[in-house]
This record gives C-alpha cells, sequence and structure tokens, in this order.
C-alpha cells in the first residue's frame, strides 16, 4: 500500500492538470452547443455543402448534431484523444520514470517482489485515471444540463462518456506495454503522442473509406457513440476485445518485468 | 553459518563485461573486502545477489537460502547502498527515508534520527538541492536505517569528504560490532585494508585471490620515486623486493616490499634532491598478482 500511495503523489500533479484540461475541453465545446441549435436548420444545410469524407472523417452525423446527445457524440472525438494522451503518459512513465530517474535499484532492493511493485504502479496509475474519469464525468453532465434545448436521455450520455475510460485504460495498458519492451525510454511525450495520433490518424481514415475492418485497428472506434444512441449498448466485440488487449499487455508486460535484468546506470 | 554464499556464478552480458565461475563465501560477523578495478564485475556480483540481474549459471545464497527465489525475504534484512545514488527529486529527504522506512515492518524513526546526526544530514531539504556528498549521506541513512543483518555497500565513499568518510567507518565499525556482517566493494585498497577482515580480488569477472587483510599487508607494497642530485647506478638499487625498477638519469622508481628500514637507510646513503614514497595504485598490486599466479 505504501508503494500505492507513493505512485498517487507522483502522478497528483499530472492527474490534476489533465482533470483540469479534460473539464476545460468538455466546458468550452459544449457551450458552443446552444449556438449550433439555435440556428439548427442553417447550420444543417451548412454542413450539407461540405464533402461527405469530411464530415465522416470528423465525425459529424448531420441528422443528430443539432441535439445535445449528437452534438456530445460529436465533440467526444477530441476529448477521447485528450483522454488517450494523458492515458499513455501515465502508462509508458509507470517504469519507464524508474529507469530515467535511476530510481528503480531503490524499490528492487526493498522487500518486495517485482509482481507488487508492477501492481502497486498499475493500480495508482488506474486509480489516477479513475479520478480523473468521475470528476469529467460529473463536469460533463453538469453542462450537458446546462446548454440542453430540449429533454435527452442521461443514461446514453453516461454510456458515451464512460467508454473515456475504457479508451484510456486501454492506452495506459499500451504505454505500459511499450515501456516494458523498449529497455530505455529517454522521453515519453514523443512514444505517446506518436502512437495516439496513429491510431486517432487510422480512425479518420477508416471513417472516410466506411471501412468496417480498420475499426478493429484503433481503439478510437470501438465505441461508436452514434450505436450507443441507437441501441443504448455498447458492441460486444470490441468490448471484449479492448479488454482483450488490456489483459493481453498487461500480462506479458508482467511476464517480461519480472525475467528482465536491471542494469546499473 | 555463511551468509553470503556464491557457488561459481556467471552473468555474461552478450561479450563485454560480466563474470565467471565466481565463488567465495562471506562469514557470519566479518567485514568481507571486494576489490578491483573498474569494470571487474563487483557490480555484476552485487546486482546479482540483490537480484536485480539474474545469473546466466551457478547461483548464490544469502543467510542459507537463494537470493532469487527468497529474493523479497532475504532483503528485509539487506541494507544496501548503491555506487551512484539517484533519489526521488521532488521529495524531502525525510519523506524519501519514510518511504524507506515503511517498507520494514519495524518504526525506523529514532534510528533515522540518529544516523541523520551522527551524518550531519539535514532531513527538512529537497533532494533535489542536495549535493552529491549529502545525497550519498542520504544513501547510507536510507540502507542503515532498518538495522539490516547484512549491509552490501557498492564503492560508497565517493563524494564524502574525509571527515565524513572517517564517520561512516567507524558507523559500519559500530554496525559490525552490533553484529552485522558487511560486504564492501571498493577499487581504492587503503579503504578495504582499513577496515575489512577478508579481501576478495576480482579483475576481469574472475577472483583472483582471496586473503585475509593481515596476509595481504605483508605483502605490502610501497612505490618509492626518487630524484637524486648526481645520476646513481641502476645496480644500487638492485635487492631482493625490488621491482620494475626504472632509472632514467636522475630519477629512479620501483616498486618495493619488505623490511622499510633496509631501504630506508640504503636510501639516506644518497643525495636526494626529493623523494615520494606512497602506496602503489591497485592495478600495480594486481600486476603483481598476476606475475605470481601465472
Amino acid at each position: 500500500m505504501n508503494m500505492v500511495l507513493h505512485e498517487l503523489k507522483a502522478y497528483r500533479k499530472s492527474t490534476i492538470l489533465w482533470t483540469c484540461t479534460l473539464v476545460a475541453v468538455v466546458v468550452l465545446l459544449l457551450s458552443m452547443f446552444p449556438t449550433f441549435a439555435r440556428d439548427a436548420d442553417q447550420f444543417k444545410s451548412l454542413l450539407k455543402t461540405m464533402p461527405e469524407a469530411v464530415l465522416k472523417a470528423v465525425g459529424v452525423q448531420i441528422e443528430t448534431i443539432t441535439t445535445i446527445l449528437g452534438f456530445y457524440a460529436y465533440v467526444f472525438m477530441y476529448i477521447s484523444l485528450c483522454g488517450a494522451i494523458q492515458a499513455m503518459n501515465l502508462g509508458t512513465s509507470i517504469l519507464s520514470k524508474e529507469m530515467r530517474e535511476k530510481t528503480a535499484d531503490f524499490l528492487l532492493t526493498k522487500p518486495v517482489t517485482r509482481t507488487q511493485i508492477v501492481t502497486s504502479k498499475l493500480l495508482a496509475a488506474f486509480i489516477s485515471l479513475l479520478i480523473t474519469n468521475v470528476i469529467y464525468l460529473a463536469a460533463a453532465t453538469i453542462m450537458a444540463m446546462v446548454v440542453k434545448n430540449g429533454d435527452f436521455e442521461m443514461s446514453k450520455l453516461m454510456m458515451i462518456s464512460v467508454t473515456l475510460f475504457f479508451i484510456q485504460l486501454i492506452f495506459m495498458a499500451l504505454g505500459f506495454f511499450v515501456s516494458v519492451l523498449v529497455l530505455k525510454i529517454k522521453s515519453v511525450l514523443p512514444i505517446s503522442l506518436g502512437t495516439v495520433f496513429a491510431f486517432f490518424i487510422i480512425g479518420m481514415l477508416g471513417a472516410t473509406t466506411g471501412d468496417g475492418a480498420i475499426r478493429y485497428f484503433t481503439p478510437f472506434k470501438y465505441f461508436d457513440p452514434a450505436y450507443i444512441m441507437q441501441h443504448a449498448s455498447y458492441e460486444g466485440p470490441f468490448l471484449w476485445l479492448g479488454l482483450g488487449i488490456v489483459v493481453a499487455a498487461i500480462a506479458i508486460s508482467y511476464v517480461v518485468y519480472r525475467k528482465r535484468d536491471i542494469h546499473a546506470v | 553459518m555463511h551468509v553470503i554464499e556464491v557457488n561459481n556464478l556467471t552473468k555474461t552480458y552478450g561479450s563485454a563485461r560480466g563474470i565467471t565461475n565466481l565463488s567465495f563465501q562471506v562469514e557470519q560477523g566479518e567485514i568481507f573486502g571486494f576489490i578491483g578495478p573498474n569494470g571487474a564485475g563487483k557490480s555484476t556480483t552485487i546486482r546479482t545477489l540483490l537480484g536485480l540481474i539474474y545469473p546466466t549459471s551457478g547461483s548464490a545464497k544469502i543467510f542459507g537460502k537463494d537470493c532469487i527465489q527468497y529474493g523479497p525475504e532475504i532483503k528485509k534484512e539487506i541494507g544496501y547502498l548503491p555506487s551512484e545514488v539517484f533519489y526521488y527529486d521532488n521529495m524531502k529527504v525525510k519523506d524519501l527515508l519514510q518511504y524507506s522506512a515503511s517498507f520494514y515492518k519495524k518504526d525506523c524513526r529514532k534510528r533515522i534520527a540518529e544516523l541523520a546526526g551522527i551524518m550531519d544530514l539535514d532531513l527538512n531539504k529537497k533532494i533535489d538541492d542536495l549535493s552529491l556528498g549529502n545525497k550519498k549521506k542520504v544513501g547510507i541513512v536510507q540502507g542503515l536505517l532498518h538495522e539490516p543483518k547484512l549491509i552490501i555497500l557498492d564503492e560508497p565513499t565517493s563524494g564524502l569528504d574525509p571527515l565524513m568518510q572517517q564517520r561512516f567507518f567507524d558507523l559500519l565499525e559500530a554496525e559490525n560490532k552490533r553484529g552485522a556482517t558487511i560486504l564492501f566493494s571498493s577499487h581504492i585498497l587503503s579503504e578495504v585494508q582499513r577496515l575489512c577482515d577478508r579481501v576478495a580480488i576480482i579483475k576481469e569477472g574472475k577472483l583472483i585471490q582471496l586473503e585475509k587483510i593481515s596476509t595481504l599487508q605483508e605483502n605490502n607494497y610501497k612505490r618509492f620515486k626518487l630524484e637524486t642530485k648526481a645520476p646513481v647506478s641502476p645496480d644500487y638499487f638492485q635487492l631482493s623486493g625490488v621491482n620494475e625498477l626504472k632509472v632514467e638519469g636522475t630519477t629512479v622508481s620501483f616498486l618495493y616490499k619488505g623490511n622499510v628500514n633496509a631501504m630506508m637507510s640504503k636510501i639516506a646513503a644518497i643525495d636526494l634532491a626529493n623523494i615520494l614514497v606512497e602506496e602503489p595504485d591497485l592495478e600495480e598490486i594486481f600486476m603483481h598478482y598476476y606475475e605470481k599466479e601465472d
């Protein structure tokens, strides 16, 4: 437990910063909604003049964009992008930080197993993300209530918002996996930004070409807000795929890290 | 009981560094020196004992238990001070030491205060702001705060001023009296000579010699460098115990092992401009071990 607390403290600043960022982004984007909603017809006809490929790439669905849920589903794409960067940074830092700051010797010569170390660190990262999501969810819900132009199904808004947590868990696991495989990571940001944007662009391409298979290759498309709005449920195969990725990445990381030689600096 | 028992320990990293078939034992209550030049494999051995790296073959036991299999259990009673100390920068010394103490199921507060007092360490400073020597002190306190039964030190004195070095050695001797076994790795012979009961000399990953310090001291070499006012004949210093004699005009240098009085009277007979008598560095000692071994 001492390690979990220590790690939480270490992530405290970045967790607060990212939470504030996500809240700020959702507040800012949703505060634009009343403007769009007021001139709904005009806005829709404007959108219709744009090429369909562009609309698809940025995730606009003309039929629903002027309802609060539809608008939220649209802006959520950018929120999940931010969230993914946070999670990937966190995941990649978990172990590479110890190597970079050369503190691995400190922990590993204490009477704890490597499994305990990894578990504590993962748990701390999980808690950090959980805190971020609880606060984000509250902010998004309140903001939606404030700007709504009619009744909407709160449960669907919640369901969409919770996918932020799912996406973050996937990216955290990926980041963690990368940090275990790559021996010495000098700087976390290029790796996490690169990976996240690569997946994001894959997602955009997939949406443009309408190629369903591409969805499997990017976590950003595992939880389709349009589907959630229609069916009030998640798509089973993608939910399992996401879970599978998280479990596999973390399991392999455990195995590799337990066998790893920790070299002198 | 052997506190440390190393059996045919081998660790290879690709090709470069590593250790080969290393075997030695450290007895309960002794201060065991572990010396060799940089890159000899001292740290590799220590890191294997601590389970930071895994042996390629062979095994090591601490307190009679395999150091990989029973790692966490063994480490409760080990204090380790690495050669280079890096700690979480944005923490205060006090917080770091408390974090370190939280891994051991005992109350270490009193001991932390004691050790900090002895080492003259300010507990309220941020680790960021500490000099290298002060960081080293944090490392020392961190390694000793749980009153370990085995203390492993990897070149512990670098960065400490002579006064602190002295206090640190006194501290180690006190710990040793209390019953702690100490494994002291160093490349500085004089430190090891001062503190240790026995010493293992290691070079290029192999154990060259395992001796009592008293034996080693009998083989104590001194390096002499003389500047004479008039050129001396090379034959003048050709006596037993003299090695590596070099005479170039008025400068003479050699290694000497034997009765110093005999040598001093010999030197007193010539007219000197300057004289320097020093401990040969470890490399030179090693060279002699090699020559004897071959």
